[in-house]
């Protein structure tokens, strides 16, 4: 392949995405069944996403913004937006493959990707806005705010029930118990954790026992 | 070599260690941190707004003092109230004892564990004598006048116990009291000593899990067992220029901590709580993950800032108009200008010398305001009379020795504010975490910005479209002329 054909196909992958964020049904029907979607740009847009979060911490005007700047924490972000976006896709791939889901794992970490859109095209506008507004106009801003998660969610939503075919009672029970299944793999997490570090201790103090004889 | 170097090195941080320990010494002769909390709650240090001057001991007042109680100042003569010895000192500000009243109505009639004392401005003397359940009058000279005795009323039984503990009376004369094991609020008597009600009762709040849980799934063995709900009991009262009572309620658990409770209240002449909470902070001495406080007295100025002494720190909180922490000083502990117990503060009449009764200790420790203390007060009080112009000088001095101050930034930038400077404004409240005047100085300050580049702006503007709709014609006309090329050369 052509490389300007290559950045052609890419380009149009790109737009695609803004497609799917104003047309979902249609969108993530592309994306299961026409090849539409990318894993590489969905996981562009969890990147972005972390980055919106972050700037919108660091540089949100002072009168919206209630962080203490000087304890901020880009990890907390990182690690929250990434563990939570690879956690649902695992929880999400291991409860649709019970439930009769037509969705692969590529499709599941596309559609979720793809659906953080809405959050990077409002909140990075409104880290702007909210230099030249005062506290009387910030309806409008935490208005604006809670679209973006609506909508992300609405996408993920529909993306869900799209992509496995299913009906929205069926989604929203999935969904249910998707979240459910994050505690139960956070807790498993904790627990093998645990077990390692109890391991290692033991191992640890073995050799230490031994060292001083 | 090696040795003789590291032998240098040695004896020069050991030079070094002793003579930051005798800087540390000297700065230790205060035997106490100052500190206020920020908008994010946090202790920061400050300098000195009252230093420990010395106690008013035994060795002082000629006698001994056990157990004092109570303690009020009325011009150059402070009151005690000798507790366990049953009787009312009259000292004057060096501590020599003027008069000693052990009495009331004659001889005889013997004054028994004295728990309140308090002067009016005329200079009565009223007693609250709990052993006798009875307030007695003394007036200036010391002389008995009246004795106000256990209140007729039905809402009391009586087989209940009446104690008054502390007493206060208003400008208007009313006689207000705290009676040991009465939860109504305070006793209200008016002027002539007729009972007249209870005011200022503390409404309890019960959540819905606890209701339920007591009414509906608990046994007769475990409510016996329960606390019962009640409301809480006022630990100290003190009255204020404008006739205001202030009361201290100290017995409060951490779990009333926790639900934030009130700790203080100002209560007007219905009963009402009036006190401004509009801190950052809630008036609750120190805050949640510290030990608590037991707030068990209160004293005012008379523009509206008070000082609450907690017993369970040995602290003094003081607090302005609205709430917001000014200072924190004093500490428990044995050394000189430390408190055990303390159970009394007052207030000097020029509000420069705060004067602590320590029970156990049987003396008054004296804290006199410091340049730094003064400089805050005094910019809290002209601002309190409207004088913007005086108030922002005091400011200027206090962020001078404490650029921490996030009041004097609120303060300065009111004061910008009001003379249109509002860039400077704004850069003010935002150090002083202030978002609700950042945003008026943001307002106008837009304003402003908008008026002023109105102009460049629509120039800008009205350039851009031109340009804009200039290249989409040439771009138009060319296409047009390819077209008519195209089609030309097709012919």
């Amino acid at each position: 392949m052509l490389y300007g054909e290559k950045i052609k196909t890419g380009l149009e992958k790109v737009k695609y995405c803004f497609y799917v964020m104003t047309h979902p049904f249609d969108g993530f029907w592309g994306i299961r069944r026409e090849g539409k979607g990318s894993i590489p740009v969905a996981i562009a847009f969890v990147l972005l996403t972390i980055l919106t979060l972050t700037i919108e911490k660091q540089s949100t005007g002072f009168l919206f913004n209630h962080n203490r700047l000087s304890e901020l924490n880009v990890l907390v972000d990182i690690i929250t937006v990434a563990m939570v976006y690879v956690l649902w896709c695992v929880a999400n791939w291991c409860t649709t493959s019970l439930m009769e889901g037509k969705g692969r794992m590529q499709d599941i970490l596309t559609a979720v990707g793809y659906s953080l859109l809405p959050i990077i095209l409002i909140r990075l506008p409104m880290v702007l806005m909210s230099h030249a507004i005062t506290t009387n106009e910030g309806s409008f801003y935490y208005v604006l705010g809670t679209i973006s998660y609506l909508w992300a969610g609405f996408l993920i939503f529909t993306g869900t029930m799209v992509i496995h075919q299913y009906s929205v009672g069926k989604t929203v029970t999935t969904c249910i118990v998707t979240i459910v299944g994050m505690g139960i793999i956070m807790f498993i997490g904790l627990l093998f954790f645990n077990v390692i570090q109890q391991m290692m201790t033991f191992a640890t103090t073995i050799y230490k026992e031994l060292r001083f004889r | 070599m090696k040795k003789r170097i590291l032998t240098a090195i040695c004896s020069g941080l050991l030079g070094v260690t002793m003579m930051a320990g005798s800087a540390l010494t000297a700065s230790a002769q205060v035997p106490y941190d100052s500190y206020s909390f920020n908008y994010w709650g946090e202790e920061v240090l400050q300098p000195h707004s009252y230093l420990y001057e010395r106690t008013l001991t035994s060795l002082d007042f000629g006698l001994s003092l056990s157990f004092p109680e109570d303690m009020c100042i009325h011009g150059e003569y402070l009151y005690v109230a000798d507790t366990g010895n049953s009787r009312i000192l009259k000292l004057d500000l060096a501590g020599n004892v003027v008069q000693e009243i052990t009495s009331a109505d004659g001889s005889s009639d013997l004054l028994k564990t004295p728990q309140g004392v308090f002067v009016t401005e005329e200079g009565h003397l009223y007693v609250a004598d709990g052993g006798n359940s009875r307030i007695v009058e003394y007036d200036e000279n010391g002389e008995f006048l009246r004795s106000i005795g256990r209140p007729v009323t039905t809402l009391i039984s009586d087989s209940q116990e009446y104690r008054p503990v502390k007493v206060v009376v208003d400008t208007a004369g009313r006689i207000y009291t705290t009676a040991y094991g009465i939860n109504l609020g305070l006793v209200e008597f008016d002027k002539e000593g007729v009972f007249q009600g209870f005011i200022g009762a503390t409404e309890v709040s019960v959540d819905y899990f606890t209701y339920i849980w007591k009414n509906y799934f608990s046994t007769d063995a475990q409510k016996a067992r329960m606390e019962t709900i009640i409301p809480t009991e006022y630990s100290n009262i003190f009255v204020d220029d404008e006739g205001f009572i202030y009361a201290t309620i100290s017995n409060l658990s951490d779990e009333d901590h926790m639900n934030g409770a009130d700790a203080v209240r100002r209560l007007n002449p219905t009963g009402t709580d009036v006190l401004r909470r509009l801190g950052n902070t809630p008036i609750t001495g120190d805050l949640a993950g510290r030990q608590w406080s037991s707030f068990c007295d209160v004293a005012a100025t008379e523009f509206g800032c008070y000082y609450i002494l907690d017993d369970a720190g040995g602290k003094v909180f003081a607090y302005d108009y609205d709430g917001n922490s000014l200072f924190v000083f004093g500490k428990k502990g044995t050394k000189e200008g430390n408190v055990q117990k303390p159970v009394a503060i007052a207030l000097s009449e020029d509000e420069e010398t705060v004067y602590i009764l320590d029970s156990i200790l049987g003396g008054i420790l004296e804290f006199r305001i410091t340049d730094y203390g003064r400089h805050l007060m005094n910019a809290l009080r002209l601002n309190d009379l409207g004088d913007s112009e005086g108030s922002n000088a005091e400011w200027l001095e206090v962020l001078k020795s404490n650029s921490n101050n996030e009041m004097a930034y609120i303060g300065l930038g009111k004061t910008y504010l009001s003379e249109g400077d509002n860039k400077r404004a704004m850069e003010y409240f935002k150090l002083g975490n202030s978002r609700k005047y950042y945003t008026k100085a943001f307002f106008y300050y837009r304003k402003e910005l908008m008026e002023s580049s109105f102009g460049t702006a629509m120039l800008v503007l009205i350039l851009l479209i031109v340009a804009v709709v200039g290249v989409r014609c040439t771009l138009r006309f060319r296409r047009w002329v390819g077209e008519v090329r195209c089609f030309m050369a097709k012919r």
